[in-house]
């Protein structure tokens, strides 16, 4: 339609200029619903302690100052930091390998029960974690798995592969087949195929299915609280809730250890937006 | 079968006997298939088993047949926390579509403004719910005197949102609807973006007003895309344990404990793993009706065109 570009049509123009304009408002609602309760916690971490109680709250700090984040280091937050980036890389790397694997069986072999597995991975998906961690916490402290790095691994990879081999599952399916046809009538077994040509191809793949892990783990606490108790294996999010009853209403070093916990999350979520979307309309729930 | 002599055809032994060709696709998928059999199939066996016994320290004491089910449906515990999560997975169910689908209206076209509003109204979703319900702890303690300055006009300045049985409620849901929103509108968006513009126009020539297409083209079409985002919501709030463990903490006076955190303080602060597992079993099981209307409606979506 033309009629809004041409010169006659002045209070049409008129019209899409104050519905443009309450649009914007509408957005800027919307993003300040979303970021306020960060803006704020990121505020009062960065003030001194005396005036995080003042009456009315100043919404920028007056005096900043990280003193906050220096006391969280000095004792000790690199730990659980350092933990949470040892489960996070391991999740990611079992569960790429394992999930990528299947994910290419499912793609391009040929086997019985396809369907089958198919619907066991979407309900798979589907289970919510909560319900599963009495359970695990049971079986894990029987074989003597649970408060240790290498049980949250296995646990958030048995989690997150189901997703993996359903983004990679789609993505291999997409990928042209004359190229593996190529590659087997040139002797590559199938499992080199997969190595050598289907994965360089699937770079945007491994990316989404890699970030949806990374994110997980980084951010599970279900899951870790009820598997870890000791100090030196708690990851982030346990360490955080350990603050909670530790420093109670001291909410300078709380809100501080909240923003550091955040921080790379936030980071990777704007530069990786759209790998993101890919991982959450696979058609599960993460919680 | 001799090695290197292809069969074509042979008379097939069994139904079950794997072609060669499948002996190796089922290489590939082993290892997949044994994490998940051993690490959530495992455990829920195990959990199934440990449900029948009185358990002290992770001695299996003495069998109990089903009294561990009975004591716990009969718990005013249990019995209370089902009250609390029905209500807050309903209302939180009907406020996070709402908002969702004004979202996924308001956002629908891919302009660039539009595609970053969205970015950022998933910011709550994206983040560790832990952090997400810590910093809603901070925003509506009396400490921080956010609250007086939004209730104080009203005259409710002096009002403690987590201390009183209702407004502790609406704080969980807010929790919900803070984090959730932006995922429901992921979900209906697919939707929304499903249905053709002609339909609109021809509406609109037919003089259709802006709330009538809602309703007659709008919502009919996205049957299946509410539906998806209904299951997956339920899925989720009816199981939900952070939001009460770190907002609210159950309380006051369990008003807000939901079976998630029933289950989470009989496993892991009263160590009642005998009690814990059968409850964890009967969640499951309801849990499984929900993962049913999921996996019905997947198979829906997949045969959509």
């Amino acid at each position: 339609m033309t009629i809004a570009s041409s010169p006659v049509a002045r209070p049409w123009r008129r019209r899409a200029r104050s519905r443009s304009a309450i649009n914007a408002l509408i957005n800027l609602v919307i993003a300040a619903f979303a970021l306020a309760p960060i803006l704020w916690g990121l505020s009062t971490s960065l003030k001194p302690t005396q005036d995080i109680l003042v009456y009315p709250p100043q919404i920028v700090p007056e005096r900043p100052t990280l003193e906050h984040y220096a006391m969280l280091f000095q004792t000790g937050i690199q730990t659980p930091i350092i933990n949470s980036v040892i489960v996070s890389v391991g999740a990611v790397l079992l569960s790429l390998g394992i999930g990528a694997i299947a994910a290419y069986a499912i793609a391009r072999l040929p086997f019985r029960g396809k369907t089958v597995l198919i619907f066991f991975i979407v309900a798979l998906m589907s289970i919510p974690l909560p319900s599963l961690i009495v359970p695990t916490f049971t079986f894990l402290a029987n074989v003597h798995l649970s408060n240790s790095l290498t049980g949250l691994i296995l646990l958030y990879s048995a989690y997150q592969i189901p997703f993996v081999v359903w983004i990679l599952y789609s993505y291999f399916l997409s990928l042209p087949i004359e190229l593996e046809n190529a590659a087997l009538i040139d002797g590559y077994s199938r499992f080199q195929t997969l190595r050598k040509v289907v994965l360089p191809l699937s770079g945007p793949g491994l990316v989404a299915s890699g970030l949806f892990v990374v994110t997980f783990a980084w951010n599970d606490f279900v899951v870790a609280v009820a598997m870890i108790s000791s100090g030196e294996s708690k990851t982030l999010p346990v360490a955080i809730y350990g603050y909670l009853g530790f420093y109670g209403r001291d909410w300078g070093p709380l809100t501080a250890a909240a923003i550091i916990s955040i921080l790379p999350v936030i980071a990777v979520f704007v530069f990786f937006q759209r790998y993101f979307l890919t991982g959450m309309t696979s058609g599960g729930t993460k919680s | 079968m001799p090695a290197g002599q292809a069969v074509p055809r042979g008379p097939r032994t069994s139904r079950f006997a794997l072609r060669p060709d499948e002996r190796r696709s089922l290489g590939f998928i082993l290892p997949f298939v044994l994490i998940e059999l051993a690490l959530v199939a495992g455990p829920l066996a195990l959990g199934f088993y440990y449900s029948f016994f009185k358990v002290e320290y992770f001695q299996l004491t003495s069998f109990r047949g089903l009294d561990n089910y009975w004591r716990v449906i009969t718990s005013p515990m249990v019995l209370g926390s089902i009250g609390a999560t029905a209500i807050f997975s309903i209302v939180a169910l009907g406020l996070t579509l709402t908002v969702g689908m004004a979202l996924a209206v308001h956002l629908e076209r891919d302009s660039r403004w539009n595609v970053a509003v969205r970015a950022v109204a998933l910011v709550p979703y994206v983040i560790s719910m832990l952090v997400g319900s810590l910093l809603l702890r901070w925003i509506f303690s009396t400490d921080a005197g956010f609250m007086a300055v939004v209730l104080g006009p009203i005259g409710l300045g002096d009002h403690s949102v987590l201390a009183n049985p209702g407004s502790a409620m609406a704080a969980l849901v807010f929790n919900a609807v803070w984090r959730d929103s932006a995922f429901a509108m992921i979900v209906l968006l697919a939707g929304l973006k499903s249905i053709p513009p002609s339909l609109y126009d021809a509406a609109r020539v037919d003089g259709a007003g802006a709330f009538y297409r809602f309703r007659r083209i709008t919502l009919p079409l996205m049957r299946l895309s509410i539906l998806i985002a209904v299951v997956r919501l339920l899925i989720h709030f009816v199981n939900v344990l952070t939001f009460s463990l770190i907002l609210t903490g159950g309380g006051p006076n369990g008003a807000t404990r939901t079976t998630g955190l029933a289950l989470y303080e009989l496993g892991f602060v009263e160590f009642k793993l005998g009690d814990a597992n059968a409850l964890a079993i009967l969640v499951f099981l309801f849990n499984l009706i929900l993962v049913a209307f999921n996996l019905l409606l997947f198979r829906e979506r997949r045969r959509a065109p």
